[in-house]
């Protein structure tokens, strides 16, 4: 609960981390994103939810600097990012381990590509690992990894890169429902502890209100922002939580616009 | 407990013992003489019999393969990761080196002596002509192959160009490099007999073969044979533990 009151004190305080206005892309003659505007805090935890191909993604490849934009701004405080990788970390959908290299040595693969990683790096990294659970698995190879530990380590790895907003696309999609769930405590306790910004696409109601913010719901064709919803659920958010009243109403508030969306598309 | 070298081991040396137990069974059963096909004993005989002019032929050999496959392995490395990096090079070059392995072997051998005489160079060329291919072709393909998003991540963390390469790309093209290899360490042989055939100062398993040949000493002829085979076999196999040995990450935790 102190966590929650903290976090939001400090939204409060510091100034916009993530603005995004007026983002358009398209795709030869199909537009994809249409007049994307959206301001991200420091220190807050943002939910991008929306049916398969509404351009969750590709929203994703643009802030990251991946995609060039058509038109519209993507800064990062004052910074215009569009078209710059490297300045907001970023996790894809597949964990992209390399298989090469151990536990440690992926976690620290942001400091090997920029310079290469000293012991000062691995040493903090370690650290840093083991305090979240890794560990044990610091010097194992992904292939003897499970699922959830996998994206452990990726989460880890675009932690360690350094970045103050981190993008998450569908990170635990892949997971059964039970590691998902200690998936999404773990996510809460690092973003709480670590205080980073963070922007996290899914396409599971429940999975955005237990994490988010806000829950920004995107429409398809084009891919544009339908409402923003605030969730005003307090934090921790415990299992009881999930079966409150207020959950229960803003499930049905954002079930009603995907709803009406799958509708009219058709 | 049985270690996956120990076993691989095991069958190799089963299936050589095979080889030789078929080949002296049918030419005892049909009655083969010894001047069509002698038995392996006989062959053994003339091995053993003749140590060490023996192993001097075939170190000559030997020296011929594994130059000519080093220099072809290099080369056909360096040209794939060049023509990877560089399009226009790759495009420009791709059908002159598939043009290169369209043309006979043996009609590469005597131009080869002509301009570097009947020294080592011409079949160390030759060899290398032989094994570049199968390695440039694959590591080629291993780089091309390389998960696009894994470089979209490798641009998100920041990484240059040269360590995005050595640290994402690189590895990923070492499967694809040994299939090329173990191809090529099976040919190699064969380039340095028709080497040795056009372009022989000295004597090597190819021109002891010729000879032999001419003398009707068959056993000589089989003992030349099973030991180009014996090269062979042995480089794979030697590949085959360099790759265990490169690639722990496929066996161990």
């Amino acid at each position: 609960m102190g966590g929650g009151v903290l976090l939001r004190e400090r939204r409060r305080e510091d100034a916009l981390k993530l603005t995004i206005s007026h983002l358009t892309i398209s795709f030869g003659t199909h537009r994809v994103l249409h007049d994307i505007g959206l301001n991200v805090a420091a220190g807050e935890f943002v939910c991008i939810l929306g049916a398969s191909g509404c351009g969750k993604s590709t929203l994703f490849n643009a802030v990251s600097g991946l995609l060039e934009i058509d038109s519209g701004r993507v800064l990062l405080e004052e910074e215009d990012i569009a078209g710059k990788p490297g300045r907001v970390g970023y996790m894809l959908q597949k964990d992209l381990l390399l298989p090469w290299r151990t536990a440690l040595d992926n976690i620290v693969l942001g400091a090997s590509l920029r310079r290469g990683a000293n012991a000062a790096d691995r040493a903090r990294a370690g650290e840093l690992a083991s305090h979240y659970g890794l560990g044990a698995y610091l010097h194992h190879y992904p292939r003897a990894l499970s699922g959830g530990m996998r994206q452990r380590v990726a989460l880890m790895r675009t932690i360690v890169a350094g970045h103050e907003v981190m993008l998450l696309d569908e990170p635990f999609a892949a997971l059964d429902s039970l590691t998902r769930f200690t998936m999404q405590r773990w996510l809460l306790e690092v973003w709480s502890e670590m205080k980073r910004t963070i922007v996290f696409v899914t396409h599971d109601i429940d999975e955005a209100l237990v994490l988010a913010d806000r829950i920004v719901v995107m429409l398809p064709n084009p891919g544009r922002i339908g409402r923003i919803i605030t969730v005003d659920l307090e934090r921790p958010r415990e299992i009881a939580c999930m079966a409150s009243p207020a959950f229960m109403e803003l499930k049905s508030q954002a079930l009603a616009l995907l709803y009406a969306s799958a509708g009219a598309s058709r | 407990m049985r270690h996956p070298i120990v076993e691989q081991t095991f069958f190799w040396v089963a299936a050589m013992l095979l080889i030789l137990v078929v080949w002296q069974a049918a030419v005892v059963a049909f009655q083969i003489p010894a001047f069509v096909i002698p038995r392996p004993a006989a062959v053994m005989e003339m091995l053993f019999g003749n140590g060490s002019m023996i192993l001097k032929l075939m170190w000559q050999t030997l020296k011929e393969t594994l130059g000519g496959y080093v220099i072809g392995a290099a080369v056909g490395f360096l040209l794939a990761v060049g023509m990877s990096q560089i399009p226009l090079l790759g495009r420009l070059l791709y059908p002159a080196l598939v043009t290169s392995q369209a043309v006979p072997i043996v009609g590469i051998a005597a131009p080869l002596v002509i301009i570097f005489g009947f020294g080592m160079t011409p079949k160390l060329i030759i060899v290398a002509w032989i094994v570049f291919f199968p390695v440039v072709v694959n590591v080629m393909d291993g780089l091309a192959q390389v998960d696009p998003d894994q470089v979209n991540l490798a641009r998100v963390l920041g990484g240059t160009r040269l360590r995005t390469f050595l640290i994402v790309k690189l590895p990923a093209c070492i499967g694809p490099l040994f299939s090329g290899l173990k191809i090529g360490a099976t040919y190699a042989v064969t380039g340095a007999v028709i080497g040795e055939w056009t372009a022989s100062s000295r004597m090597g398993l190819g021109t002891f073969l010729l000879s032999a040949n001419a003398q009707m000493n068959t056993s000589g002829v089989y003992a030349a044979m099973l030991l180009m085979t014996l090269i062979g076999v042995g480089s794979f196999v030697l590949l085959l533990v360099i790759e265990y040995l490169a690639t722990p990450w496929r066996h161990r935790s």
